[in-house]
């Protein structure tokens, strides 16, 4: 199994890693990446304000929630290549063993609970950039908004993986806690897309 | 919580000195993590040597407190007591030949100042009111979404980053200008 410390790989290795197959890293990885360069933007028009009281609270805040998204492209990529390694065995095997398909089942679920985790940070990081979005450097204003653009793509998108791994209908929990991270962080982008036009 | 849990570290040497033993129980329940970080992570003992050093370093502060001049150093004395037994272990197994501090490679060098920046972190920050203790702890050690904190906490989602931003300023005040 090949390594998911994607902050040792050099930007164009890990986008040759992203196209290259179909292993991770794929899109959870790439979303909480993306999560993870929005988280980053915040930080720098947080730092570009030193107007703003609060402004060295909001950088320490979007590292942290920087640092995990990157962990969690990590953990996404393992996760999903376990499942796919599932996934292969159930389509070699033959006939239906129940065991093989509940042991199949639950690595699903574990490829789920990633973006599921992504998804909260995406609105987190566009909560976060909503807010210093409204109190930023008028400068750097439109920064802000690309990050919780960002940050709101990378909820949709992991959203959306929670929807595809689980194969739920809509009354699973899960799937509505991933669906209201991803509205928290649209609503909060199309606010201050809309304020920075 | 005993008594000594709530006194200055000055206070709780003094406590010490007249002999109570609930201030010996607190000063080494408030230490003994320290002396183990420094053994641990500043000196990559193992944990039968940290284990000697533990002991050695606290009966050496209960032997000799009655010199330490400054109570409000009882800490970086303690670190100090704690380092020389830790060269000393290092020493003996050969691993070094000298036991001055210039033995230290950087990497050790570092972590060291990371312990100790550690503690003087979790000290600021038990000086912090229990609603800033809670929220950092949410966000920082354990983690939790905004939305989590808000709906555990009772409070509107949209003003947790700012009452965490406060919290942090709080904080950097407690641990001084040089943070």
């Amino acid at each position: 199994m090949t390594s998911h410390d994607y902050l040792a790989l050099r930007l164009e290795e890990l986008l040759d890693r992203i196209s290259d197959d179909g292993l991770a890293p794929g899109g959870g990885s790439a979303s909480a990446l993306t999560v993870a360069f929005a988280a980053r933007l915040v930080a720098m028009v947080a730092r570009c304000s030193p107007d703003w009281q609060e402004a060295g609270g909001i950088v320490a805040q979007a590292n942290a929630i920087g640092e995990r998204a990157v962990h969690l492209a990590g953990a996404d990529g393992r996760a999903w290549e376990t499942a796919l390694a599932a996934l292969r065995d159930a389509e070699a095997a033959d006939g239906d063993d129940p065991r093989r398909s509940f042991a199949l089942e639950q690595k699903l679920e574990a490829a789920a609970s990633v973006p599921l985790e992504i998804a909260a940070l995406g609105a987190d990081v566009a909560t976060l950039a909503a807010e210093t979005g409204d109190n930023c450097e008028a400068t750097y204003r439109a920064d802000a908004a690309a990050a919780a653009a960002l940050a709101a793509g990378g909820a949709a998108a992991a959203a959306h993986l929670v929807r595809v791994n689980l194969g739920v209908r809509g009354s699973d929990p899960r799937l509505a806690n991933a669906l209201a991270s991803e509205q928290t962080a649209r609503e909060s982008a199309e606010r201050l897309l809309e304020t920075t036009r | 919580m005993s008594k000594a849990a709530g006194l200055t570290d000055a206070e709780l040497v003094r406590l010490c000195r007249a002999g109570d033993p609930d201030g010996w129980n607190e000063l080494v329940e408030r230490f003994s993590r320290y002396v183990y970080a420094i053994a641990v992570r500043g000196f990559r003992l193992g944990d039968e040597e940290a284990e000697d050093v533990f002991q050695d370093v606290f009966t050496r502060v209960y032997t000799r407190l009655d010199t330490l001049r400054d109570d409000s150093a009882v800490r970086p004395w303690i670190a100090q007591l704690t380092r020389r037994r830790c060269l000393d272990v290092l020493a003996s197994r050969g691993r070094e030949t000298a036991v001055e501090e210039e033995v230290l490679t950087h990497e050790e060098t570092a972590d060291l100042g990371e312990v100790e920046e550690a503690f003087a972190v979790r000290e600021a920050l038990a000086g912090l009111s229990d609603t800033c203790q809670d929220i950092l702890d949410r966000f920082f050690a354990r983690d939790q979404s905004y939305k989590t904190i808000a709906d555990e906490l009772e409070i509107p989602p949209g003003t947790i980053a700012s009452r965490i931003a406060r919290c942090l300023g709080r904080l950097k005040d407690a641990l001084g200008p040089e943070t």
